[in-house]
């Protein structure tokens, strides 16, 4: 999380809509994407992200709204001459051409002589891992493979923006990890602006600077990784972004800096204003990650609060267990997560425990 | 399915009896019966020894044969580009431009000229082409001569060739274009390259094995076709089928006959095979 909000703009929305006949694919998208930035659109699909990635691409056209890139209206830009160049989900890979044939397809009217665009081709192969794999055909590479092909093919045009449209969905889960990070420090690399469409909620958190959660055509929130883990908007990015305990409460009152709740199970406590995003009209719930609740052992006690519960349900992970736990006798289930590290019995079903947490962690939402 | 790798094959012979029975009688024995009467004496009606290659001497003999069959292959090479040139358009508008729930609906709208015989499809390009036809008269409103087109026997038979199997040229090249994914056309734009320059680039490559069958479907009949020079020429502009037909039914001279045919066969198959070997780094052809 170095990244400095202070770099110049790249990419900036103002009030964009698109329109499909009467479907209404972009509701007002706003926002700016800075230079340099590993930005990502994470939604559940049909959220409208690769649609606004396709806008920025110039593969859609826009109903009303303004994209700028790089500080220029793209209204009546072409897809082929825009500074943007595209992973595509599938990889797109002509099948027809050589490995080396597919990376150097854009350099057909770079004025290089052919050596030297001989030479940038091996070098971008290079740069993906994918030295000497110039003369394979590309239909004869994995899916891992192709999408590095993808990656060269795009980065020798050295674009100002690389769009990526869930490059990672069709490799496997070990391989995803793997390029994860290799996508990460590529962007270090070569410092051009990534933009990462994805709806895997882990993918966006472990890659982006920023990330722009959508549903239903809108940007529901705009942030950095762990400001949206921590300091979700509102219950639905909440619930998305990982596992989060709901558990409803009632808020007696409020000063300007802090608000005095009763949640329950939990009982009355003082949370911070910042914990409280604006409110939506909702009935009121306090948010909880699983990972903020810890179960105490005999001797153990609680640095803040703790409340007492019984276990529901014991989930066994290797190296976690996750516990459903009633609280303080009400009918309120929390899931808590505890890392198996010597001295920590798994616990049964049916034992009675102690719950430790602490206020700080509590968002609410109404 | 506790069948034995053996029954299951005598299974599948089963199976394709029928077919084989099929291909044996009514190809195979013919093709061979043409071969064999190819290089036997010919005399009027009747075929006898001894083996001589003197009907395929008599075709370098006598240089209206050779014509005859340059002139076939020529019209044929003809046909084949103008029908491909012209149904490669019409593939991709269908393929691209048409909604897909209605791409069934054009294709059948497209074979729709089938459904007429292909005799009075004949006749009405006479009506059409012929003196003082459709087309004459269209151009003495505007005040040009007429050019009495039928009259004109090579170009006619051109013409009506092309017409008639613009359909079985469509279709193969819709197939291949169907199955050009789309994204590459995007990612072709995405890398710089204009729609056009994308086409040519990209699809056209990958559209190839479907222009290579649309010129064999359409080059292979043609060469051998025997009704429209009878029809739209009036016989004054034989074909090899012609030539073929006089020999076998006018003539009775049976070796004769199948030595141009067997000729013909050959001619064929080089100038494909030629045109395959051609465009071999198309076909099958994802490097």
């Amino acid at each position: 999380m170095t990244f400095s909000a202070d770099r110049p703009t790249m990419i900036e929305f103002k009030d964009v809509h698109k329109y499909y006949g009467d479907y209404h694919a972009l509701r007002g998208i706003n926002g700016t994407i800075k230079a340099g930035e590993f930005f990502s659109l994470l939604g559940p699909s049909g959220c409208g992200k690769t649609t606004l990635l396709r806008t920025i691409a110039g593969f859609e056209d826009i109903s009303s709204g303004v994209i700028m890139i790089d500080g220029k209206d793209m209204a009546n830009v072409a897809a082929n001459v825009r500074p943007t160049n595209m992973v595509f989900q599938s990889y797109a890979i002509f099948p027809n051409m050589s490995v080396e044939e597919n990376v150097g397809f854009g350099l057909r009217k770079d004025p290089r002589s052919k050596e030297d665009k001989a030479k940038a081709v091996a070098e971008a192969l290079e740069m993906v891992g994918l030295k000497g794999f110039g003369k394979r055909a590309a239909h004869a590479l994995s899916g891992g493979q192709r999408q590095r092909v993808a990656l060269a093919r795009a980065l020798i045009l050295k674009p100002k923006v690389l769009l990526l449209d869930e490059p990672l969905s069709a490799l496997d889960k070990k391989m995803r990890e793997h390029m994860q990070v290799e996508l990460i420090k590529l962007q270090r690399q070569v410092g051009i602006t990534f933009i990462l469409v994805t709806h895997d909620q882990e993918e966006a958190l472990v890659m982006s600077d920023r990330i722009a959660v959508m549903f239903e055509g809108e940007i529901a929130q705009l942030a950095d990784p762990e400001t949206l883990y921590r300091r979700p908007n509102s219950k639905k990015v909440a619930d998305f972004i990982g596992t989060m305990n709901f558990i409803p409460a009632q808020v007696l009152s409020e000063t300007g800096d802090t608000l005095e709740i009763d949640a329950k199970g939990l009982g009355r406590v003082t949370i911070d204003a910042s914990m409280a995003p604006p409110a939506r009209g909702e009935s009121p719930v306090v948010g909880l990650r699983p990972e903020t609740l810890t179960l105490l052992y005999d001797g153990q006690t609680a640095t803040e609060r703790e409340t007492e519960g019984i276990i529901d349900e014991v989930i066994y992970f290797g190296d976690m267990t996750y516990y459903d736990v009633y609280l303080g006798g009400t009918d309120v289930e929390v899931r808590l997560s505890m890392r198996n590290v010597p001295g920590r019995p798994v616990l049964d079903v049916g034992t009675k425990v102690r719950v430790a947490w602490s206020p700080s962690a509590l968002v609410l939402f109404r | 399915m506790a069948q034995t790798p053996g029954s299951e094959a005598r299974t599948g012979l089963k199976l394709i009896s029928p077919t084989a029975v099929y291909v044996i009688l009514l190809l195979a024995v013919p093709l061979a019966t043409v071969l064999i009467y190819s290089v036997l004496t010919g005399g009027r009606g009747n075929v006898s020894l001894p083996v001589t290659i003197e009907n395929y001497s008599e075709l370098w003999a006598k240089s209206v044969y050779g014509y005859i069959m340059v002139k076939s292959l020529m019209v044929a090479l003809v046909v084949t580009a103008i029908t491909v040139v012209l149904a490669y358009p019409v593939a991709y508008f269908v393929s691209f431009h048409v909604k897909p729930e209605r791409k069934s609906l054009w294709l059948f709208l497209i074979t729709i000229p089938f459904w007429t015989s292909y005799i009075i499809r004949v006749s009405l390009w006479f009506v059409i082409l012929g003196y003082g036809g459709i087309l004459d008269s269209l151009l003495g409103t505007i005040g040009l001569p007429p050019l009495n087109v039928a009259s004109h026997s090579i170009l006619s038979i051109i013409i009506v060739l092309a017409h008639a199997y613009a359909p079985f040229a469509v279709l193969p090249i819709f197939v291949s274009l169907e199955k050009v994914d789309r994204s590459l056309l995007e990612a072709g734009q995405d890398l710089g390259e204009s729609r056009w320059v994308t086409f040519l680039r990209v699809t056209l490559p990958l559209s190839m094995p479907g222009v290579i069958a649309a010129a064999l479907i359409v080059f292979i009949p043609t060469v051998g076709d025997y009704v429209t020079p009878e029809l739209v020429g009036d016989g004054k502009e034989p074909m090899i089928a012609n030539l073929i037909e006089t020999q076998l039914l006018k003539l009775q001279n049976f070796p004769q006959g199948s030595a141009f045919a067997v000729a013909s066969m050959l001619m064929v198959g080089i100038v494909s095979v030629a045109f395959v070997l051609w465009n071999r780094r198309f076909i099958g052809g994802q490097k």
